[in-house]
């Protein structure tokens, strides 16, 4: 039951990307866990990519337990925006620990410098996990004009984004206005699945 | 004003090697310039400037590093951190260190207060050392040190007029690091050096949600259309010093 889930999840994912610079997934937090091993599992399956995952959501250290594969894969690398803020130091060469989840402009920097790195010819993917975590840590105005300039950036490099927005109250203001920067929205509900 | 007549040779410049503040300063700091770079601890003045210096040293322009603050173990400890710091250019003698109290304990000068025959004799080993060595730039660690020990204004304003001077006639450009305290719109301890000086860099912080953040401006350049915006700073291991557009939250 699971698999058909999840499976039925990638497949959104994909042919989303397929043809669309930008996008915004927004579920709510029940459907959290399912839409991350969907995002995992077809990352993994594309070993010729670069990815950056961002999360402000769990720590490095948790993802990497739950899904092992992440620690040897070579087309992903983490920037962490949590572990360092929560007291957790550890090092680890498949992920960048930013200070703090306020510091967005660094957060910018590094999301740039790592896909410098990558070939021209390699197609490049950034996950932000998530817009609505970001505006836990910050005002919802700084990661409109962050998200913003990131879309531009990324948009310039021919870089793909999916952003994730986990509905919770009070945020939805926000976190509209936010995901429409996106060229296409993606909904995930219950009962679509 | 005297100051105002120092040379600037028309539009060359030294460029900083950090792309974003090249951009701001419209090519680089013009050359022979004598640039403050300020910043209360721990902001990052000395990083930049070695970075500065490294990034001259692969353009094949030759730079020496004075440290008065540190000891010249503890700098180099602090740079192997980064991963611009090129040991070899250090070893073939494109950046050369040298401690400025080992220099004027040779000289067999007082450590804590100088004379003005004192500040002379330093001012021209000083430039000895650039001439011999055809430095195309200087960076000293820290101003404020040295103007602690040069005892009254005019001799501070004298030492770095003439040193700046003299350097500008070598066409090497020159950085000086400048302590102030925190959180203050000062820009040098003594209150001359910022008049004496033909550009101003300020490293700052402001505070977002607790956390600080660290800023870039450019307060003066004398001979350059430069920006004055406020940039977001990040110092890493990989990539050293680098500026980025900040985010203006509307708190
Ligand atoms: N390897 C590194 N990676 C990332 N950040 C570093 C690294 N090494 C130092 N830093 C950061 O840079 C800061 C120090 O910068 P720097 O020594 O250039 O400051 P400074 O302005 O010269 O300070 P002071 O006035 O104390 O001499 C440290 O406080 C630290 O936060
Ligand atoms: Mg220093």
């Amino acid at each position: 039951m699971a698999n058909v889930l999840i499976d039925g999840l990638k497949e959104r994912i994909s042919n989303a990307i397929k043809i669309n610079q930008s996008i915004g997934i927004m579920l709510p937090g029940s459907n959290y866990s399912d839409l991350v091993q969907a995002l995992f599992e077809y990352i993994n399956s594309k070993p010729e990519e670069a990815w950056v995952y961002v999360t402000v959501t769990k720590p490095y250290g948790t993802l990497v337990k739950q899904y092992e594969y992440l620690l040897e894969a070579k087309n992903i690398k983490f920037i962490d925006c949590i572990s360092r803020a929560a007291g957790i130091l550890r090092s680890d060469s498949n992920c960048i620990y930013l200070e703090s989840p306020s510091m967005l402009e660094k957060l910018g920097l590094e999301i740039m410098n790592i896909f410098k790195e990558v070939d021209e010819d390699t197609e490049k993917f950034l996950v932000i996990d998530s817009l609505s975590n970001l505006i836990i840590y910050n005002d919802a105005e700084i990661v409109t004009e962050f998200f913003y300039h990131i879309v531009n950036r990324t948009r310039a490099k021919d870089i793909h984004t999916i952003s994730l927005a986990i509905e919770e109250e009070g945020l939805e203001k926000h976190l509209n206005r936010l995901i429409y920067l996106n060229d296409k929205i993606l909904k995930v509900r219950d009962s679509f699945i | 004003m005297q100051e105002e007549e120092r040379l600037i040779v028309d539009n060359e410049r030294c460029k900083t090697g950090i792309d974003e503040l090249d951009i701001q300063l419209g090519g680089g700091i013009p050359t022979g310039s004598t640039v403050l770079m300020v910043g209360s601890s721990g902001s990052g003045k000395t990083t930049l400037c070695m970075q500065f210096l490294i990034n001259g040293a692969q353009q094949g322009e030759r730079g020496v590093f004075f440290t008065i603050t540190e000891p010249l173990f503890k700098l180099t400890k602090n740079m192997e951190g980064f991963s611009f710091y090129d040991k070899k250019l250090v070893e073939s003698g494109m950046v050369n260190l040298i401690d400025l109290r080992i220099i004027s304990e040779r000289l067999g000068l007082d450590t804590e207060k100088y004379t003005a025959e004192d500040a002379s004799a330093l001012l021209d080993i000083l430039r000895d050392i650039a001439d011999e060595l055809n430095v195309k730039r200087l960076v000293i660690d820290s101003i404020t040190a040295l103007c602690y020990r040069l005892q009254t204004p005019e001799m501070i304003r004298d030492f770095i007029f003439k040193l700046g001077s003299s350097l500008a006639a070598m066409k090497c450009t020159t950085l000086l690091t400048s302590e102030v305290p925190p959180m203050t719109f000062q820009y040098s301890q003594y209150g001359i050096e910022e008049f004496i000086s033909d550009g101003i860099m300020f490293l700052g912080d402001l505070e977002r949600k607790g956390d600080l953040i660290r800023t870039f401006q450019i307060v003066k350049m004398r001979g350059a259309a430069h920006s004055r915006t406020k940039s977001a700073m990040s110092i890493s291991s990989k990539s050293g010093v680098e500026l980025a557009p900040l985010l203006k939250s509307r708190e």
